[in-house]
């Protein structure tokens, strides 16, 4: 989701689009697993590791599943569809520019004769594919660095985060739009031009929860043990932090995808006769004001953005409500 | 004369996403005008849901299912909310815990005490901002017009307290609840703002519902008591009868786990076994049978009716206490006496921890790229005392003393700014690297919060065994047995070795860090309030368990906490701390019987004991005033703002060190309360 | 409090500073080099030797920047040969315009996003919100100029209460005189804002609603309403306000889109025009501009934020 992070130093609380679930009323006590088994009271529960609870949570969340579902059936009809419905995706036909929905052409065909359904298919793996490469990239990066500036703190670190600071003072639309004019794009410059400042946002986040938990009780305890500074890192701290990654990581796909489509739109992202989702909408555009309507080259390429991002960001939520409740009685 | 508030078989239930908690379960109670009622009980009992109950101010999902409650004849309970709005602040005053949370941050103080008045009073702005100051002044809060302006953070945690009472009497109402008025504060700022609310309650003819956890409090204030278990009343009488009479096997039991109970005899604690009921499923009969010495079988089967003799003093229970009609085992007597080093400090084994003159300070910084250093909190300020083999020594003061940074000093998690910790031989301050991790075996710490000391992600099991692994022990098996052996000390069932933090209860995480620290087979424990979230029933056991394994393993003990009577059950030396200095050392019964430093006097002073007699005779003025600034501490002898002894050389010299009677007594002050022993190698300054 | 603003103030110079040799730095990453990207392939020697006197492409990285910082302090923002005029007097010219569709756009979104995030957060989990935090998600999900297609297309083409197209006209006064036009732009624009303002709404004000001082001002006696409207209201605002600063990047590309889609004759159509023809000096001079307002908006909206919340004001 787009998050609006404010810049360090700024008094400003970290984090701001996140829903709230009203906390729970203070009850009485319950008793706990550990305390039934000391009483001999009710038969001990067998204990579930936490993995096996955060699914639970996530499952219980029915949108979450039937969110999943939709994407797994969006990522079969494009990378499996093909193999079914052949159509022709490199040559242009100009005999059959812009012919309505039929037998032979399900989607009907756009401005230079492309079958749109076949186009949906092969523009949906080019939005899949940089959607959630341009997403690991940048998450992989923004957390290595994030996550060293938190931990080594001091100058190093308000050095680092000035530079970050920077480059997200600069409007992410003016940059990536430069960037894809200076560059011939194609599907991995793309995957470049999106990740290479959409990882900027995501070491703020990663530095914001080194911190925090930098100052945890129990990665202060590795140090009372003996421990060094590398076990608190990799043992205490990584895994508390996965859970956050792993949520950025999935809005991350949302965002790319939407990035990827917003440039494909102007124009401006993979050329012809590669595609996106974006892309085909441009060809939506130039039709619009015309006295017909052409509703077959603007409902489907955007009801497929909508309708993947949406189901994604239903996981994300999902798999945040997980790996916090895991840590939380339930 | 009738009572003010009657509330009659009030039910009250909370929806959970777990299920329905029956928080307040039948509870039949009253407040007569002018006196104060105290309800005491533990976490769970339903106190707090009692008291938000009168005004309904429960929490979402709760509900008043039955009962009624009245207010001078009118009935409230059933009130739509218009009406009960009426009466909130206008009849009924309340006072939170967290006066920090419970204030607005944005408005301004003035503004939230003329918002009280002009929610019920036709008055203009001007008017109700004249009574905000006149309110003000009337808490005690000194150039009350000038501080309308100016917003809670600017605030002591006293003086906010202070503003939350002025808030709740805004407009004189008949009842003041207080719920925990002062479970968030310093024990001296404790003792003021009790005495504040009793003082209001004679001049403004009030009453007033005092619920705590407390029973030195309730000791002190309450006229009448009502003590709670899992939501119903078990017992309820005058104060004064409650602790000398008590006739329900709760109230006995709690009497018994008070550590100032043992604190001369120095016996086992009583520990109630067990825990609190589920109140979502509540069990049938006497809800407390599952952990009462007495419990036979009619007990289990049928709920005992609140109800009692002539006197006006109820209990609950079929076989109260006192009466010879009784099954099971006669109380135990509970003489279990520790063979330690006499309180007198002149046994006790070798040296084994030094501290010498440690200092650290923390820096205030600020800047836009370098941080710049604007000035130093100064936390601990040239600190030295030695703790021998075997022994316990307690580090008590109130909250900014220095005393968790002294622990944090000797545990390696924070570096001195100069000094030096010595254990054994070897100077901690200067070894490095493979050295410095090896020599951590000997100290370990128990963290205050125990909760947040262990990692959420990790069974119990690797949260044991990573102590081993890290100090090199390969052996599997090994680490497995030991944490067994571990487990078994500290009285945690083996199946607990599978479980995650959050699946213990708050007395358990205690015994499970208790038991990490034990892993190394550490010659020193450093406990930091180890047992200052705890109830008291919990905290009993876990201080008898710290003493066995104290006997068991031989270990010492460095005792960190705010709680006089724990502290002094617990030691057999005792430090008192105040703003980053040490201001009296010594056994723990010398420095308690006689103590030296006027602080210290004044600790003791303030701090409630449960027994009614005792809080009435003591002296009226605690320890006044607030705490100073650690950045700029006073001159000379800290304390002297608030010291009632205090003379000019107080603020030119910095009092040394000098020994009183009882071998190593020794308090830093001017005028100490206690005569100075004739060969005490300071410089003689004379009193007055 | 000052010594906070003089440090604020700080940090965003070095921000500025950062900035600014990032975007320069950006010109050396075009294939070919900056004077290729700047001039274009046709570039005649002649233009090649002004452009180095005045930028110092032959020079060590940082005379250029001298030399570049010099040439904005004076006003000179480049110069576009494809519309041959300098980008200052493009900027004047188109600016005012992406300024008021921005202004009526925020200004509708917080008008609907304020007070439904409210009620969202009052009427928690019933029907209403639910079908609204629909809507917010749907607002998250859609890209901007996919609302616009869709509002075109409903509202233009296949029923006709509004224009297609967005009012044209080179001066301000031509815009405002259609209003009928400017409804569909105007709308498309706020729709994603909504969604972020009415969605923090929400979260803060259920935040809120759990937190002490709520429970005091119900124990004095305040109605609902009041502690709606007396007290949470104005804790929530605060944040609103900075959250507000710091969205000009959300506002700059939304500007972009939606002046693409409806045709609207602005800053952000320039741009785009621009992208397209390689016109590198214009993309780089409205992307220092931009840069510089988000600084400042970053920047107003901290100080707001401390003037505001007395904890910050008085610490």
């Amino acid at each position: 989701m787009a998050m609006i992070t404010p810049p360090p130093g700024s008094s400003l609380p970290a984090d701001v689009a996140t829903p709230v679930d009203l906390a729970e009323p203070d009850g009485a006590t319950h008793l706990t697993a550990v305390e039934a088994e000391e009483l001999g009271l009710a038969p001990a529960v067998k204990p579930r590791s936490l993995l096996r609870r955060g699914w639970e949570v996530f499952a219980e969340n029915k949108l979450a599943l039937a969110s999943l579902g939709v994407v797994l059936f969006i990522v079969l009809f494009c990378f499996v569809g093909p193999l079914f419905y052949h159509t022709d995706q490199v040559h242009t036909n100009l005999q059959q520019v812009l012919c309505p929905p039929s037998g032979s052409h399900l989607l009907g065909c756009d401005n230079v004769g492309y079958d749109q359904l076949g186009r949906l298919m092969v523009g949906g793996q080019t939005s899949l594919e940089v959607g959630v490469a341009a997403a690991i990239v940048a998450v992989l990066f923004g957390t290595v660095y994030g996550a060293v500036s938190g931990f080594i703190g001091g100058v190093a670190d308000s050095f680092l985060m000035r530079v970050v600071d920077a480059g997200l003072s600069i409007p992410y639309i003016t940059l990536i739009i430069i960037l894809s004019v200076a560059f011939h794009p194609t599907k991995t410059v793309m995957i470049f031009v999106i990740a290479v400042f959409y990882w900027l946002g995501v070491s703020r986040l990663i530095r914001g929860e080194t911190l925090t938990l930098r100052t945890r009780e129990y990665v202060q305890a590795v140090k009372v043990i003996g421990g060094r500074s590398r076990r608190a890192v990799i043992r205490h701290i990584l895994p508390n932090a996965i859970g956050t990654i792993i949520v950025q990581a999935t809005f991350a796909v949302a965002d790319s995808i939407i990035i990827l489509a917003s440039l494909g739109f102007l124009g401006l992202g993979v050329q012809a006769p590669a595609t996106d989702w974006g892309s085909m909408l441009s060809g939506g555009l130039n039709y619009l004001q015309s006295s017909q309507s052409y509703w077959w080259l603007i409902y489907p390429a955007g009801i497929a953005i909508i309708l993947t991002c949406i189901a994604v960001n239903f996981i994300g939520d999902a798999l945040r409500d997980a790996f916090e409740t895991r840590l939380q009685r339930r | 004369m009738a009572p003010l508030l009657e509330i009659e078989d009030l039910r009250t239930h909370i929806r959970l996403r777990s299920g329905v908690v029956h928080a307040v379960d039948g509870v039949t109670l009253h407040v007569d005008e002018g006196e104060t009622l105290g309800i005491v009980g533990e976490s769970g009992c339903g106190k707090t849901m009692t008291a938000l109950s009168i005004m309904n101010l429960l929490p979402v999902g709760g509900h008043i299912v039955g009962g009624s409650i009245r207010l001078d004849g009118t009935t409230i309970s059933d009130l739509d909310h218009e009406a009960m709005r009426r009466i909130r602040g206008n009849d009924i005053g309340m006072v939170f815990q967290d006066p920090l949370t419970s204030l607005n941050p944005t408005m301004t103080v003035g503004k939230q005490i003329a918002e009280a008045v002009l929610l019920h009073r036709p008055v203009t702005k001007e008017q109700a901002y004249d009574r905000a100051a006149e309110v003000l002044d009337l808490v005690g809060l000194p150039r009350p017009k000038e501080r309308l302006g100016e917003y809670p953070h600017q605030f002591s945690g006293g003086m906010r307290q202070r503003v939350m009472i002025a808030m709740a009497l805004a407009c004189e109402p008949k009842l003041l609840i207080a719920d925990e008025p002062t479970t968030a504060l310093d024990v001296t700022i404790q003792k003021q703002i009790l005495e504040l609310i009793d003082d209001l309650r004679r001049r403004l003819r009030m009453s007033v519902i005092l619920v705590t956890h407390d029973l030195g409090v309730i000791a002190g204030r309450a006229d009448r008591v009502a003590v709670m278990y899992a939501g119903k009343i078990v017992e309820t009488t005058g104060t004064g009868t409650l602790f000398v009479n008590p006739r329900h096997p709760y109230t006995e039991a709690l009497f018994e786990a008070l550590p100032e109970k043992a604190a001369e005899t120095r016996e086992k604690l009583y520990s109630i076994p067990g825990a609190p009921p589920d109140l979502v499923h509540p069990p049938v009969g006497c809800r407390f049978a599952p952990r009462c010495r007495y419990a036979a079988d009619r007990c289990r089967a049928e709920e005992p009716p609140l109800a009692g003799d002539s006197f006006g003093h109820d209990f609950a229970c079929f076989f109260p206490v006192g009466e010879e009609e009784r099954t099971g085992a006669r109380r135990s007597v509970v003489t279990d006496r520790l063979p330690e080093p006499s309180a007198d400090g002149s046994a006790g084994g070798e040296v084994q921890l030094v501290t010498e003159h440690l200092v650290k300070d923390f820096p205030v910084t600020s800047g836009a790229l370098l941080q710049r250093r604007i000035g130093a909190v100064s936390a601990v300020a040239d600190v030295s005392f030695e703790i021998r083999r075997g022994e316990t020594f307690g580090l008590v003061g109130e909250s900014g003393c220095g005393k968790t940074t002294i622990g944090r000093l000797i545990v390696g998690l924070e570096k001195p700014t100069s000094g030096a910790i010595r254990f054994g031989d070897a100077d901690l301050t200067r070894s490095r690297g493979r050295e410095y991790r090896r020599q951590r075996r000997h100290i370990q710490y128990m963290f205050q919060d125990a909760y947040a000391s262990l990692d959420p992600r990790m069974r119990a099991e690797a949260i044991l065994q990573e102590p081993l692994v890290v100090q090199g022990v390969r052996s599997r098996s090994e680490r497995q047995q030991r944490v067994a052996e571990m487990l078994d000390h500290v009285g945690l069932p083996p199946g607990a070795i599978e479980r995650y933090p959050h699946e213990f209860s708050g007395g358990q995480r205690q015994r499970l860090g208790f038991a990490r620290a034990l892993m190394l087979s550490p010659d020193l424990i450093v406990a930091d309030e180890p047992v200052s979230a705890l109830d008291v029933s919990i905290q009993a056991q876990i201080l008898n368990m710290m003493r066995n394994l104290q006997r068991e393993l031989g270990l010492t003990y460095l005792f960190i906490s705010h709680d006089l009577a724990v502290v002094r059950y617990v030691s057999t030396q005792i430090g008192v701390m105040y703003l980053g200095k040490l201001v009296e050392i010594g056994p723990a019964d010398q420095v308690y019987l006689r103590p030296a430093h006027p602080y210290t006097k004044g600790l003791l002073d303030s701090a409630p004991v449960a027994d009614p007699e005792a809080e009435r005779a003591k002296v009226r003025a605690g320890v006044t005033g607030e705490l100073p600034s650690a950045i700029h501490p006073p001159s000379g002898c800290r304390f002297r703002t608030r010291c009632p002894l205090a003379e000019e050389i107080c603020a030119e010299v910095e009092p040394p060190m000098r020994a009183f009677p009882g071998s190593g007594h020794l308090a830093a002050c001017h005028f100490p309360l206690q005569p100075v022993l004739a060969d005490s190698p300071a410089t003689a300054v004379q009193a007055p | 409090m000052i010594g906070y603003l003089i440090r604020r103030f700080g940090q965003a110079l070095i921000v500025l500073f950062f900035v600014t040799v990032i975007t320069l730095a950006l010109v050396h990453v075009f294939p070919g080099g900056p004077i290729r990207a700047l001039l274009g392939p046709r570039a005649t020697a002649q233009q090649v030797a002004t452009e180095n006197q005045q930028y110092g492409f032959d020079r060590p990285f940082y005379v250029q920047y001298a030399k570049w910082v010099w040439q904005i302090l004076h006003g000179n923002l480049g110069f576009s040969l494809k519309l041959n005029q300098s980008v200052a007097s493009l900027m004047t010219q188109d600016l005012p315009k992406t300024i008021v569709l921005v202004a009526l756009g925020t200004i509708v979104s917080l008008v609907f996003g304020v007070p439904l995030g409210m009620y969202q957060a009052v009427k928690r989990y019933t029907v209403g919100d639910y079908v609204l935090t629909g809507v917010s998600f749907l607002g998250y999900a859609t890209p901007t100029f996919f609302v616009a297609l869709l509002l075109v297309e409903w509202f233009a083409v296949d029923t006709h209460f509004f224009p297609p197209f967005a009012p044209q006209g080179s001066s301000l006064g031509q815009i405002l005189a259609q209003p009928r036009a400017l409804v569909l732009p105007v709308i498309a624009y706020s729709f994603v804002l909504y969604a972020l303002w009415s969605r923090y709404m929400r979260s803060s004000v259920m935040d809120n609603l759990v937190q002490d001082y709520v429970r005091t001002a119900r124990a004095k006696g305040a109605s609902e309403r009041r502690v709606l409207w007396g007290h949470i209201f104005r804790n929530s605002l605060i944040s609103i306000v900075t959250l507000l600063g710091l969205s000009l990047p959300t506002l700059v590309a939304g500007a972009i889109f939606i002046e693409v889609v409806f045709n609207y004759p602005g800053m952000g159509l320039a741009f785009y025009t621009a992208a397209l023809n390689d016109d590198i000096q214009v993309l780089l001079g409205f992307t220092v501009l931009a840069t510089v307002a988000t600084i400042l908006g970053n920047l107003l909206a901290d100080v707001s934020y401390a003037m505001l919340d007395p904890r910050v004001r008085y610490s």
